[in-house]
């Protein structure tokens, strides 16, 4: 239970050498797009985020974006370069990080084999001096929560991937930490125990009262779990928001490519504006905005320019006829049950639509087959407009 | 076609088998021959040395009651130092080889990497190499008794265990050290709470190399000990040796019998230990 206050925080990690310099800054700069200075590589920067009490946050983003980094800040394992860390509106920067009163869980469990399960879970509270009756119940609880009970006595090489993971969230808990850290804890388990785990995280959330910090690059953990989403890229804050917000007004094209499932389909348009009203047009397409977005640009002075239209695969509609409509090409079409996902080609750029099998009266719907052409149209209502520099125009 | 494929391998897995029995045997025969002469009377030694202790030759265990009471030095104040020096020595390498390599391989600078290739050279460098000067130096630093030359045994059992230790901690995740800063543990009790029990099949190869090497090893405390006050077994077992170069070589049997037995024992015990930590560390380091 406690506030968090991440100011301006910074990471740099030093060139350690002069070949190692050239070979890190070598990697580094073919995986991501991380800034490289003179004292060395820049992997978090204009780090701003207030977390408010009992909040779940979650970091998302690409592999090498640096939310395993801030992570790692917070829990006081790498050193702040700049910047500030509160905890409860203590300053945090110096702190060892048995002080910070935090717990973490770790992608790889990082169980101590040596010890059983209930020892792993009473080891944070022996080292705190506990009285052993009140080691014993706590760590009851714990295990009662995560219902690994009847694995106390087990060590970690006895128990399955999820189990572990069970017993480590019950290590973290155990202690009642003010701030609960969590380093991608789902990625080393199968997709269907993924999903498992992420259910029983979300029942965790409720019965424990503690802030949650939580790194992912899944974006269906962040959906799901987060009450706000910090997206991340190359070190920086792309935007920070609810999952319906991140969804529905994606700040720039990264966020609008990274969120969603399949990926906004993404076109080369034109804004254009007569009478006080805005248009966008692509292919064969002109489409109003819808009065919100109107506004929007209209308070932000945007000017008629060439933009690049952003809209995702399920507000692609299918057109009974060709007419003010985007005609695409069916290259693929994956039949995924209650829906199709048609990968088709529009104007040279791909394009994915997703069409329900059946309509509301239980009738199959025709589909379509590669080559077919497919008439597609949107409201403009869900339409994302991105400037040259990748920036929302409505922001 | 394939029948005769299968008849040549199985020529060639006779012929590799009795070879390696040849092989065997010779490795064996030294061990044999003293096993079987330790029972025989010192006149046969010499003249039927391969022969079993049968009929006249047999001694009984008259060369081990010799042995073990010849001279002025008790044998038993022999074996005590061996004991002393043999356990001070093992734990003093495997405490310090162990936190050493635990620091080189978390901390890594290059300090740490010259440190580790320096204690890889060690291994290389032959002890008859420093042996005249370590002497010296042993005797000047009052490394010259059994409660100090393990020191000694330290500084030339460094090379090998910390080659070792380093294999295996570089194969222990940093984020279970990392988890037990966060649950409260400073380095010191990350070490022996945390690292320390992880480290223990490497802990138990070494152990088991070590206490082969002190307890059998007769150059380096012969160069070093008062042997006037101290001697180790064997160095007993050479002091066999009477006046004008005439040597027991029936006592002298029996007590290098008595001193292999408990090497023996340790390694058929711990032999499972053994081969996989030496794998560890050819592999890993």
């Amino acid at each position: 239970m406690a506030t968090l206050n991440l100011k301006r925080i910074k990471k740099i990690y030093p060139h350690s050498g002069g070949q190692k310099k050239t070979k890190q800054k070598g990697s580094q700069e073919k995986k991501t797009n991380l800034q490289v200075t003179e004292q060395g590589v820049v992997a978090v920067q204009e780090f701003n985020l207030d977390i408010a009490d009992k909040e779940f946050i979650v970091l998302v983003g690409p592999s090498g974006c640096g939310k395993s980094t801030t992570l790692r800040m917070v829990a006081g394992l790498e050193e702040i370069s700049e910047g500030e860390l509160y905890i409860d509106g203590q300053l945090m920067n110096d702190v060892e990080p048995k002080n910070r009163d935090i717990a973490m869980v770790f992608q790889s469990y990082a169980l101590y084999p040596h010890m059983t399960v209930y020892e792993n879970m009473a080891f944070p509270l022996k080292l705190r001096k506990m009285d052993k009756d009140e080691i014993a119940r706590r760590v009851k609880e714990a295990a009662e929560i995560l219902d690994i009970t009847q694995y106390l006595d087990r060590k970690p090489k006895a128990l399955s991937g999820g189990q572990r993971q069970r017993v480590a969230i019950g290590r973290a808990i155990v202690r009642e930490p003010k701030v609960l850290l969590m380093d991608e804890p789902l990625s080393n388990l199968d997709a269907k125990l993924r999903n498992q785990m992420r259910a029983e995280i979300i029942k965790l959330r409720q019965k424990i009262n503690t802030t949650f910090m939580y790194v992912t690059h899944d974006q269906t953990e962040a959906m799901t779990l987060g009450d706000r989403i910090v997206i991340m890229k190359d070190g920086f804050i792309q935007q920070i928001g609810t999952p319906q917000e991140v969804f529905d007004h994606p700040a720039n094209i990264f966020v609008a490519g990274f969120i969603g499932m399949p990926q906004m389909n993404f076109f080369d348009a034109k804004l254009e504006c007569s009478g006080g009203k805005y248009t966008v047009s692509v292919g064969g397409c002109t489409v109003e905005l819808s009065e919100e977005k109107q506004k929007n640009l209209t308070a932000r002075g945007a000017a008629a320019q060439t933009i690049t239209l952003g809209v995702r695969p399920s507000h692609m509609v299918l057109a009974k006829q060709a007419g003010n409509t985007l005609s695409a090409i069916v290259e693929v079409n994956e039949m995924m049950g209650s829906e199709v996902h048609f990968h088709a080609n529009a104007n040279g750029k791909d394009v994915v639509v997703i069409v329900p099998t059946m309509n509301a009266e239980g009738q199959h719907i025709d589909t379509f087959h590669a080559g077919d052409t497919l008439n597609l149209t949107f409201s403009g209502n869900v339409c994302h407009i991105f400037g040259k520099d990748g920036k929302n125009l409505e922001f | 076609m394939k029948q005769k494929s299968l008849s040549a391998e199985r020529r060639r897995k006779t012929v590799l088998s009795v070879v390696l029995s040849i092989i065997c045997i010779i490795y064996v025969l030294p061990v044999l021959t003293v096993v079987i002469n330790s029972f025989k009377l010192n006149t046969f030694v010499k003249t039927d040395t391969f022969a079993l202790p049968t009929g006249e030759m047999w001694a009984g265990f008259a060369n081990f009651i010799k042995g073990m009471t010849f001279g002025n030095y008790p044998f038993m104040k022999s074996v005590l130092f061996s004991v002393v020096i043999t356990l001070v020595s093992t734990f003093l390498i495997l405490l310090c080889t162990s936190m050493a390599a635990w620091y080189i391989v978390r901390v890594n600078s290059l300090f740490c990497k010259i440190l580790y290739f320096l204690c890889v050279f060690s291994m290389v460098v032959p002890f008859q190499m420093v042996m005249f000067t370590l002497s010296k130096t042993a005797n000047t630093l009052h490394l010259d008794t059994p409660w100090t030359i393990p020191v000694v045994y330290l500084g030339f059992g460094a090379g090998l265990a910390i080659f070792m230790f380093v294999g295996f901690v570089k194969s222990i995740p940093l984020e279970i050290e990392e988890a037990a800063a966060i649950d409260g543990c400073g380095p010191l009790k990350t070490y022996f709470s945390v690292v320390l029990p992880m480290l223990k099949p490497t802990i138990i190869s070494v152990a088991i190399l070590e206490i082969m090497w002190v307890w059998n090893d007769y150059l380096l405390p012969y160069l070093v000990l008062d042997r006037n006050k101290y001697m180790t077994i064997p160095i007993h077992i050479q002091y066999l040796k009477g006046s004008y170069g005439t040597v027991d070589l029936g006592a002298t049997m029996a007590l290098i019998l008595l001193s292999i037995i408990p090497v023996i024992v340790f390694y058929l015990t711990c032999q499972k230990y053994i081969i996989k930590g030496v794998a560890a560390g050819a592999v890993k380091g």
